[in-house]
């Protein structure tokens, strides 16, 4: 689990601070986000909103560190759900393990669909997300 | 950066006219994210023996949030009702965003792929 400062490549002006929090497969997606070039590091500063992707399946027993995750993060914040798993459950709609959607621990901003979503999908999210704010 | 390409499989299209209300992709769908509501109606064809019965769709919803983009509906589909498309851009403020009903999904532009 990382934070860092990505400007999205297309809209240099959309700044985020990024804490991908990667516990599934859809974690390869936003991974390949950074690697194609969608994102890019930019430089810290102060007062940048803070985003959570939750990218991959959560399940119960990780509840609790994505809670921490989540209370961890300094305001302004908000929490990205990419992908079907963190969405509602997915696949797993029906397992006894995995948690029915990672809003029911806490508060989501933008759910993301797709399983996996591709890499644009999650730039538009955040496009969508910081572009109001 | 490279494009998207058309076979990207984004989401799944919906062509209403084709769609027969057979409830195939509904029972093939693992996650059950497809619902269909539809009724029957008696047309009575001039020179027919008895009325057909034809069945007129009136509700089919996908649940993006709980679709795991098998494609096992588009290939099951026996009227090619469904297709892939490449859009993806359709992220959801609330869980019920991701709930496309008909409109939202013949909107989908299959002259993409």
């Amino acid at each position: 689990m990382t934070q860092r400062c990505y400007a999205v490549a297309d809209r240099p002006e959309v700044r985020v601070h990024i804490r991908d929090l990667g516990l599934a497969c859809c974690a390869v997606e936003f991974a390949s986000a950074i690697a194609r070039g969608l994102l890019i590091p930019a430089p810290e500063e102060p007062g940048t909103a803070a985003v959570l992707v939750i990218s991959g399946t959560v399940t119960d027993a990780l509840v609790p560190e994505v809670v921490r995750a989540w209370e961890a993060l300094p305001e302004p914040k908000a929490a990205v759900s990419f992908g079907a798993c963190s969405n509602s459950g997915g696949p797993y709609w029906d397992s006894y393990c995995v948690t029915k959607g990672v809003d029911t621990v806490i508060p989501v901003s933008t759910y993301v669909p797709g399983c996996p979503p591709r890499p644009e999908a999650l730039i538009d999210a955040l496009v969508s997300l910081v572009v109001p704010v | 950066m490279s494009a998207i390409p058309p076979r990207a499989r984004g989401a799944i299209a919906l062509d209403a006219s084709a769609c027969t209300s057979c409830m195939i992709c509904v029972r093939e769908c693992p996650d059950w994210c497809i619902e269909i509501e539809s009724h029957t109606i008696e047309v009575t064809e001039p020179g027919a023996r008895r009325p057909r019965s034809v069945a007129v769709l009136d509700r089919f919803t996908i649940d993006w949030g709980l679709c795991m983009y098998c494609g096992i509906c588009v290939d099951v589909c026996p009227f090619d009702a469904l297709a892939w498309v490449p859009q993806h851009h359709y992220p959801g403020v609330v869980p019920q965003d991701l709930r496309h009903g008909i409109e939202r999904l013949e909107e989908f532009d299959v002259s993409d792929s």
